[in-house]
């Protein structure tokens, strides 16, 4: 063998089974989104971008949209707000710090379709113990249908989102701190710096690259996420809790309409070419650093 | 007080909120698990008395058990043959240079932007298309696709912080190329293939919608696949079973997790920093 061909034989498997699941069904998604697609997929005539026309003129798809962005954002931030004093808290050292660890990290092992489905039964109105345990703290005086209407579902989906989410990101941040020489902080402590200050002006700065990596990968992960919303309401009650997954979802395999939903698909994707681009130059940035 | 015990209390008193709100659904799904069939429609926290024949009743009703093979199956293999492609593709990345080296690493950036969801109408088409619909196969060579870019990332990551002295030693001493890397190389990166193992299994383990597309006869239902049918679309829900399921299907990859998540939590600093 050619010494020099030796790496491409080595990254050949990988690269060929990548692209076959990944490039060949986008082709399949472009062709789609351009026919006019009957129901068991059969194309018919070139339609030109006639499905994204009418994607744009249906008030559905332009509220799920709009819900999509939100729930990403709410999520993302929510994660990250939430995370980073778990994160510090957990690189200090204190009594029964490894249960901690175990606790906090617990939603990544367990499926996120089990954990959907089990919220969706402690949110039930007669049976369920969320409204129970409020009643029992005084919060609440009567029960709260919290599946039955968008105004109480919704919040309660992004509340799970983010308590999935945590265990990821403060995992990206211990790795972060525990880089952060410990020299640093006895430096500035001898030279009078608080607490506060060290956070302010050693450790922010130094977790800010694991930051960013955490919000660009949970954006992609929130903007993509099937099985929360799936499993507790299914986009409904009236579509009022869809996001473009759930959306594209239906569509495609509850109402058939597959052209359509490709173009959801590509319109999902243009946007996550978006964030792929800011992902590369931050994952770029962090390498010459 | 010694200083440790009072930061300690501080800690637990800082952490207690989100640690009561993370377990609490975890706590309902234990509760409700042991609830008799009438009492589990009753919020109570505690069971009047602790049904445990429920866990051998949802066993025979539920199809529980062939789920648990299945995603054993599917799981197992996809992790296998994950690390079998990634491992060399990795190697290449660390120790050669070579045209179309960024490109290779761009490319999996890119893949690993691409979810599963957004390509599922192609996914379904090419799998319906090869009349493989309802093939647990299908599953593994799909799993293993979309892991591949975390993987040769990870084991690149980490295979770069390998000293090459200790190959090149070796191969002083006139071993071959291929025989150093079975023999010094591939023993120190062990660990690091743990890590990239357990991820993808539990990835595999969780995965929902492409099992949900795909997966259109019982018999070849994965677990996260069986427990949301006893769930969906019916009239009347056995939520004392449908929680006995979640808690099986739950508990073995959790205590895997909570005895591996160290190891875990030190590959992914070392994936992320370098």
């Amino acid at each position: 063998m050619q010494r020099a061909s030796v790496p491409y034989f080595l990254i050949l498997p990988s690269f060929l089974l990548a692209a076959a699941i990944i490039l060949w069904p986008l082709k399949e998604i472009v062709s789609l989104s351009l026919h006019d697609v009957n129901r068991f997929g059969m194309l018919k005539d070139f339609i030109g971008l006639e499905h994204f026309r009418s994607l744009f003129a249906n008030a559905d798809f332009l509220a799920a949209t709009w819900r999509t962005l939100f729930w990403t954002a709410a999520v993302v931030i929510g994660t990250l707000i939430v995370s980073v004093p778990i994160a510090l808290i957990l690189n200090e050292d204190f009594y029964g710090r490894g249960i901690a660890r175990i606790l906090i990290m617990l939603p990544w092992a367990i499926s996120l379709t089990m954990t959907a489905i089990v919220w969706r039964w402690a949110l039930n109105g007669e049976s369920g113990m969320l409204n129970s345990a409020l009643r029992d703290l005084g919060i609440i005086n009567s029960n709260i249908q919290w599946l039955a209407e968008a105004s109480t579902a919704f919040p309660m989906q992004i509340l799970i989102g983010i308590l999935v989410s945590v265990p990821f990101t403060v995992t990206i941040f211990l790795g972060g701190l525990s880089s952060v020489p410990e020299d640093l902080y006895e430096a500035a402590a001898t030279e009078g710096a608080g607490r506060w200050d060290q956070f302010r002006l050693i450790t922010l700065p130094l977790l800010k690259p694991f930051i960013n990596i955490a919000f660009v990968l949970n954006t992609i992960y929130v903007f993509n996420s099937f099985p929360i919303i799936w499993a507790t309401t299914q986009g409904g009650p009236a579509n009022s809790t869809d996001i473009l997954v759930t959306y594209l979802y239906k569509t495609a395999f509850r109402m058939g309409r597959l052209g359509e939903a490709a173009a959801v698909s590509l319109i999902m994707f243009a946007i996550l070419i978006v964030f792929t681009i800011i992902y590369v130059r931050l994952a770029m940035r962090e390498e010459k650093q | 007080m010694s200083k440790k015990l009072k930061r300690s209390i501080l800690f637990w008193l800082f952490l207690s909120p989100i640690v009561v709100v993370i377990l609490f659904p975890y706590a309902v799904m234990a509760i409700s698990s042991l609830k008799s069939a009438t009492e589990v429609l009753n919020p109570t926290w505690w069971p009047d008395e602790l049904h445990w024949q429920n866990f051998p009743e949802m066993w025979r009703t539920s199809g529980i058990a062939p789920a648990l093979v299945n995603s054993l199956y599917v799981s197992g293999l996809s992790t296998a043959l994950t690390i079998l492609v990634s491992i060399p593709a990795a190697y290449a990345l660390s120790r050669y240079q070579f045209a179309g080296r960024n490109a290779f690493r761009q490319f999996l950036l890119v893949s690993q932007m691409l979810s599963p969801i957004v390509l599922v109408i192609g996914l379904f088409r090419l799998v319906a298309g090869a009349g493989m619909i309802d093939s647990l196969n299908v599953l593994v060579v799909i799993y293993t696709a979309f892991n591949i870019a975390f993987c040769v990332w990870m084991l690149q990551s980490y295979f770069s912080t390998i000293p090459r002295d200790l190959e090149e030693a070796a191969w002083m001493e006139g071993a071959s190329r291929t025989r150093t890397l079975f023999t010094v190389f591939l023993p120190l990166a062990v660990p690091a293939m743990v890590v990239t193992a357990i991820f993808t299994f539990i990835n595999a383990w969780n995965e929902f919608v492409i099992a949900l597309t795909m997966l259109r006869t019982e018999d070849s239902y994965t677990l996260p696949i069986r427990v949301f049918s006893l769930v969906a679309g019916r009239y009347t829900v056995d939520w004392h079973y449908v929680m006995a399921a979640a808690f099986v299907a739950s508990v073995p990859v959790a205590i895997l997790f909570a005895w591996l998540q160290r190891y875990l939590v030190r590959g992914l600093s070392i994936g992320a920093v370098k």
